[in-house]
């Protein structure tokens, strides 16, 4: 079922973050925002966080304990050579495979996990709230159903007095953020 | 933090973001001039030469090349250093002044790794061929198989070479990639033919640019910046181990590592001014890659040059004072008054001397003195590493086993071809990817201006 947004669509960074601010110190519940690039500022106003770092560290432990029991089984277990006297378990020698896979791991686990928060895959729906978002307009989105009706005025009005150079309301069928 | 009054704005022209989009999308949105045209039909020549040389090889055998029982190993293995060193600077320019926040990359990052990606995708390209039959490559991959299983050698530094470039050459597409994510978005949302719309929404992933986005993105970027840092150090430390685990004399040296990773940078970056100074020529672009920008990348190179400089020192100093015989006549008297002395002499002039006209502003800041002088460093990065590869192999340990090496027209083939590749990749980038990174443009378009002051 599709649900009403309320959009307040900025040409400046600055009258952006003020509206923002005024609409969190009253707030008012901000639905996402979406910028041409990122704004630091906007981070922090909406409290984003992202775990991605520590996600990062575990799959690189990950990727260093499985590389090298695999180093460990396929040199020792399985089929041990004897490489100019040394001993089958050549740790010291393990140790550049081990990096180099530990980093391709945790490229590949990091990514995948970007791509599955984000929602980002090939074929996805393009549909975006507004399409000057990629290009030059800060926008404000507002969910309607989350705000009674007298918000939604009072939200309309503090981006439009902020310097919203447009305040539209916008059906969407299926949201993406 | 960063002052005006001693660097200028980033970006000139006091451009509005709108702009930024409409200058950088433009190329891809116009029909090329006939330049172009004609630039591709050269580097496809090229290419093609590169594709007949490479199937001779593999149908008949490396022994179409000028290899012998001394020389094992000759332009292949020059070439695959050689482009593998020019593949490090696009990741190391990206990276390296992404973790030092160096905010001036912004304009130059995409082209360099667009440069990383196609350079190593050359590089990769030899040690398949020298393989000899290449449809049995696929032995190299560690999987149980049918064959013992019998696993590869872990301990070879040639399996850790095979590992570091798959590794590198996946992480930097990734990089890239990603970095390309919010632009593809931008084209999409902007342009009016629907084909564009298709495919360039297609490579957005369905990019929005929400605050969740872009949190994540910025993370990301960092956790990729972190590793391929390490890996940018790794990958040709670990070329420099296929030598120096060798008993040759001139290769069995714990210098190569730190000597390599260097020399690479320095190639790389030289490929990257002359890669910008024709861009910044042709599509006017000076506002965007200022003649700050130029005279950055300038300053690196005169200081690479001196640790080149200080390397090539040391390796004679080292051959002398080892006191072995062979290390002293490899080093000393084969190069620099030897048989391979123009080679030698040529690097010192290319590497060493020339760059040292960057000292001079006027150098600097001049696209004819750029261009040709990364262009000649570039030659003399390809003369050190010809330097290393032929001059101690030819002349070994046993007198009755010197020979003289030549390349063959097929040895020639495959190199003029890979870059006849790689000149065709990047007029391709040049046609269908933003040549700069549109969002982090917008970024920095204020910084230095006056506004912002």
């Amino acid at each position: 079922m599709a649900r009403t947004f309320k959009i307040g669509i900025f040409d400046d960074e600055e009258k952006f973050i003020s509206s923002l601010k005024r609409l969190k110190e009253q707030k008012h519940s901000v639905y996402e925002v979406f910028t041409p690039y990122p704004v630091n500022e906007v981070l922090h106003l909406l409290k984003r966080r992202t775990r991605l770092p520590t996600a990062a560290y575990f799959f690189g432990l990950f990727g260093i304990v499985a590389t090298l029991m695999f180093l460990y089984y396929t040199s020792v277990i399985s089929w041990p050579v004897v490489y100019g006297g040394k001993p089958f378990n050549s740790f010291p020698s393990f140790i550049v495979v081990t990096i180099v896979v530990t980093i391709l791991t945790v490229t590949i686990l990091s990514l995948a996990l970007f791509s599955g928060r984000s929602k980002l895959y090939p074929g996805r729906d393009n549909t975006i709230f507004d399409g000057r978002a990629t290009d030059d307009m800060f926008i404000i989105v507002m969910d309607t159903e989350a705000l009674d009706e007298q918000s939604a005025e009072e939200a309309g009005e503090i981006m439009r007095t902020e310097g919203a150079i447009e305040i539209i309301n916008k059906e969407i069928e299926t949201v993406y953020t | 933090m960063y002052n005006r009054k001693i660097r200028g704005p980033l970006i000139e022209g006091n451009k509005t973001v709108r702009q930024i989009t409409k200058e950088v999308v433009a190329p891809l949105e116009t029909t090329p001039g006939m330049w172009w045209y004609i630039a591709f039909g050269i580097s496809s020549i090229a290419a093609a030469y590169g594709v007949y040389a490479m199937y001779i090889t593999v149908s008949r055998g490396i022994g179409t090349w000028g290899l012998n029982n001394s020389v094992a190993w000759g332009w292949d293995i020059i070439n695959f250093i050689w482009w593998i060193g020019i593949g490090h600077a696009g990741t190391a320019f990206s990276i390296f002044l992404l973790v030092l926040r160096q905010r001036w990359r912004t304009s130059i990052n995409r082209s360099a790794e667009a440069m990383t990606v196609l350079a190593v995708a050359c590089a990769a390209l030899f040690p398949l061929i020298h393989m000899g039959r290449i449809w049995l490559a696929f032995y190299i991959i560690p999987y149980p198989n049918t064959r013992g299983p019998l696993w590869v050698n872990f301990n070879s530094p040639l399996f850790w070479d095979f590992t570091a470039i798959t590794a590198y050459l996946l992480i930097s597409v990734s990089f890239w990639y990603l970095g390309m994510l919010p632009d593809f978005g931008t084209i999409r949302d902007k342009t009016s033919s629907k084909i564009r719309k298709a495919v360039y929404g297609f490579f957005s992933l369905g990019w929005t640019g929400s605050s969740r986005q872009w949190i994540r993105f910025e993370s990301l970027s960092f956790v990729f910046g972190g590793l391929a840092a390490v890996l940018v150090v790794s990958v040709h430390s670990i070329v420099a181990t296929d030598f120096a685990a060798g008993i040759v004399p001139g290769w069995h040296s714990t210098v190569f590592p730190p000597f390599f990773v260097v020399g690479a940078i320095f190639s790389g970056f030289a490929m990257v001014m002359t890669l910008m100074v024709i861009i910044r020529k042709i599509y006017r672009l000076t506002d965007y890659i200022t003649d700050n920008h130029m005279d950055a990348i300038a300053r690196i190179l005169v200081f690479i040059s001196l640790i080149m400089a200080v390397s090539y020192l040391v390796e004679l100093f080292i051959g002398w004072y080892s006191g072995n015989e062979y290390e002293k006549y490899a080093v000393i008297h084969n190069r620099v008054a030897g048989e391979y002395a123009p080679q030698f002499w040529g690097m010192i002039l290319c590497n060493a001397l020339i760059p040292q006209l960057f000292w001079f502003r006027k150098f600097r800041r001049n696209w004819v003195s750029l261009l040709l002088i990364s262009l000649v460093i570039n030659i003399g990065m390809w003369l050190e590493r010809y330097n290393i590869v032929v001059t101690p192999l030819s002349k070994d340990f046993l007198p009755s086993s010197w020979v003289t090496y030549k390349p063959t027209f097929i040895d020639i083939g495959v190199f003029v071809g890979t870059i006849g590749l790689f000149a065709t990749g990047v007029l391709l980038f040049m046609r269908y990817i933003p040549m700069m990174a549109i969002s982090e443009l917008k970024g920095v378009v204020n910084i230095g201006n006056k506004e912002e002051d």
